[in-house]
């Protein structure tokens, strides 16, 4: 069981770099690097504004640290088959989930100690604190960690006593009033006190270990973990292990009932449906108009912004383009007595629709940062009604009829 | 007595899906667990495999429940579920191995029978490959061989048949024979009625959570003469009238 631990870590750990050299590109890097350096001159500027003895000073502490024990979750890299496969060894899971535990923990108190270092300064102005009473709050911060996991870890057994794996006990109630008792009273009363919760949780371990595992919680727990991870991978790449997925979007609802149900929207039925519910297409959508109007909120010009918003909306027109054929291979399509002309007119009505949105986005931010110049005020607006209308009316039907012969 | 299932209140949350079933699979026997979709079947498999917890009541497996001792308790037990699910990266060999090593079986001797199990399946030239990219009908075989790989006493399997070709079949229902013969007890929860009534020893019908009845094709017909002579007119008069109270 520890070498299973052991050779999924080092499976882990390899996907992890693999997403992560994708991630630290040259231009994020770059990115990063100008990004922290102004971050740290700003922090460093603010500092010396400050006094000792602001009454939101403490408040912000807590809230941080607060923040600070939250982050990292117990790692335990269990597949959805495991409930199968390692059945027989459950009772040795034990072992094998210790080992996660206590990597998992190393691993966010190293991120306890990340935001002791970047908070220090800040508590050294604002309350004054020793460096002995420094350390103590780092310390509080580690065990109330250490807890916080140790529960994280007894709500993945089958628990006689429910309140072991409590999350709101160990990640909200306790922290919140350990640290505000360290900030507020004494800083080695809370030392002391989070010692205490941590010792306490860890010897909780001998009433649950030996009892059944919850396969739900564990499997359900990872899974999330894993998402969130590729969650934010998605931001700069395409994890294959998200593709697919499909949102609800609720509150988008009312785009669709829009829809006349007619039997010449029933393309438009189906491309508004996926576009909307189908991650991959709605993230790069979100995603790349998010990058476009902050790159656009920051460049004043006079041709520049024209350029760079119409190259925007270019990149977003051009990348929904294969989205015209998902639905190609489904069966259903071609058995519907509905012609291709349909699904053409269709397709632009969504593409208007999606442009048209963009288009009124970029225009806003780039006729606000520049107003003064009327003409970048009038240029974007003309610039941009002519691209959406030459690419929807002219450079698509060509587009998906130069592509439908080489499939 | 291998299965003992009593007064078994449970489910996923707080609301009992179960509602006090009772019921047992002795040494050297197959029952079979049907009913209609929504009456039971799965989440009474789920608490027997220990994935979920009983409200009241209690699942015994040869006197030991899961909380006198998980490694005991579970180690008894084989389980195909009912939608296979195998690990992306391994392939078929690795999944061999995986079992293996989590039911401390001998090496030599496993391999001796994963190969006979291999070739009744014709899954024996597909070693290198990964089950993730099988059918559904050979991953279902996957789990099968994985299963009968092991010397469990008891083979829990929800619903084997669906996609598996009809000489799968055959050959899974040999297999059930010989453990049988062995002295295992297998329960076995299917909607395919006429394969049920030939292998089953034993029929367990579940409805809204309680067993409505049990015992043997010959008391069943016995208890509802008017129903008909198949498992299938039984169940369906019984499903019907349970529909209309």
């Amino acid at each position: 069981m520890k070498t299973l631990f052991k050779k999924r870590l080092g499976a882990h750990l390899t996907e992890l770099t693999k997403y992560l050299r994708l991630v630290f590109n040259d231009y994020f890097v770059l990115a990063l690097v100008f990004m922290i350096g102004g971050l740290g001159y700003y922090y460093s500027n603010a500092l010396k504004q400050l006094t000792t003895g602001l009454w939101w000073a403490p408040l912000l502490i807590i809230i941080v640290l607060l923040i600070s024990v939250q982050t990292g979750r117990m790692a335990t890299l269990i597949e959805d088959p495991d409930y199968v496969f390692l059945l027989p060894k459950e009772a040795e899971l034990i072992g094998y989930l210790k080992r996660a535990f206590w990597y998992s923990t190393i691993l966010a108190a190293l991120m306890q100690l990340l935001f002791w270092i970047v908070l220090m300064p800040f508590i050294q102005v604002t309350v004054s604190a020793s460096a002995p009473q420094l350390f103590s709050l780092l310390g509080t911060i580690i065990f109330l960690k250490v807890a916080w996991m140790n529960a994280d870890f007894a709500r993945k057994y089958h628990l006689q006593h429910k309140w072991m794996g409590n999350r709101w006990l160990f990640r909200l109630i306790i922290p919140v009033v350990v640290l505000a008792i360290s900030i507020y009273v004494n800083y080695f009363i809370g030392v002391i006190l989070a010692a205490i919760v941590m010792i306490g949780g860890l010897f909780t371990q001998n009433a649950w270990k030996k009892r059944s595992v919850d396969w739900q919680t564990l499997i359900a727990d990872e899974n999330s973990r894993m998402h969130s991870i590729y969650q934010f991978f998605n931001l700069f790449t395409d994890v294959p292990s998200l593709r697919g997925s499909v949102k609800r979007r609720r509150y988008l609802d009312w785009l669709l009932h829009k829809i006349k149900l007619l039997p010449d929207n029933t393309y438009l039925y189906l491309y508004a449906h996926g576009i909307i519910r189908d991650n991959e297409m709605s993230g790069l959508y979100v995603r790349l108009t998010v990058i476009g109007t902050l790159l656009l909120v920051f460049i004043k010009g006079e041709v520049l912004p024209i350029v760079l918003c119409l190259l925007f909306l270019y990149l977003i027109g051009f990348q929904m383009i294969p989205f015209y054929f998902h639905f190609d291979d489904n069966a259903f399509v071609h058995i519907y007595p509905v012609t291709t002309e349909f699904q053409l007119k269709n397709f632009q009505r969504v593409l208007l629709m999606m442009m048209g949105t963009v288009a009124v986005i970029f225009a806003i931010a780039v006729i606000a940062v520049n107003l003064t110049t009327p003409v970048t005020v009038i240029g974007v607006l003309i610039g941009e009604a002519i691209e959406v209308g030459l690419f929807i009316f002219m450079y698509v039907p060509r587009r998906i009829k130069k592509s439908e012969f080489s499939r | 007595m291998t299965l003992q299932i009593s007064n078994l209140v449970g489910g996923y949350s707080q609301v009992p899906v179960l509602k006090d079933v009772t019921f047992d699979v002795k040494d050297g026997e197959l029952v079979g667990l049907i009913g209609l979709n929504g009456a039971g079947k799965s989440t009474t498999i789920n608490h027997i495999i220990g994935l979920l917890t009983p409200f009241k009541g209690s699942v015994k497996i040869n006197g030991v429940a899961i909380d006198d001792d998980v490694k005991k308790y579970k180690q008894q037990i084989a389980y195909i579920p009912e939608q296979p699910i195998v690990y992306k990266e391994l392939t078929l060999k690795e999944h061999l191995e995986m079992t293996m090593l989590a039911y401390n079986l001998d090496q030599n001797e496993a391999w001796k029978r994963a190969d006979k199990l291999l070739k009744t399946f014709r899954l024996e030239n597909k070693l290198n490959w990964f089950p993730d990219n099988f059918s559904k009908g050979m991953r279902q075989k996957v789990m099968i061989v994985c299963a009968f790989l092991t010397n469990a006493k008891l083979f829990i399997i929800d619903e084997p048949f669906l996609g598996l070709d009809p000489l799968a079949v055959n050959d899974l229902l040999n297999l059930i024979s010989e453990r049988k013969r062995q002295g295992a007890s297998i329960l076995m929860s299917t909607h395919v009625l006429d394969t049920a009534q030939r292998y089953c020893d034993r029929f367990v019908l579940l409805h809204d959570g309680k067993v409505r009845t049990e015992g043997t094709l010959a008391q069943l017909q016995a208890l509802f003469p008017e129903a008909g002579k198949s498992l299938n007119d039984i169940y369906l008069t019984l499903a019907r009238e349970g529909e209309a109270s």
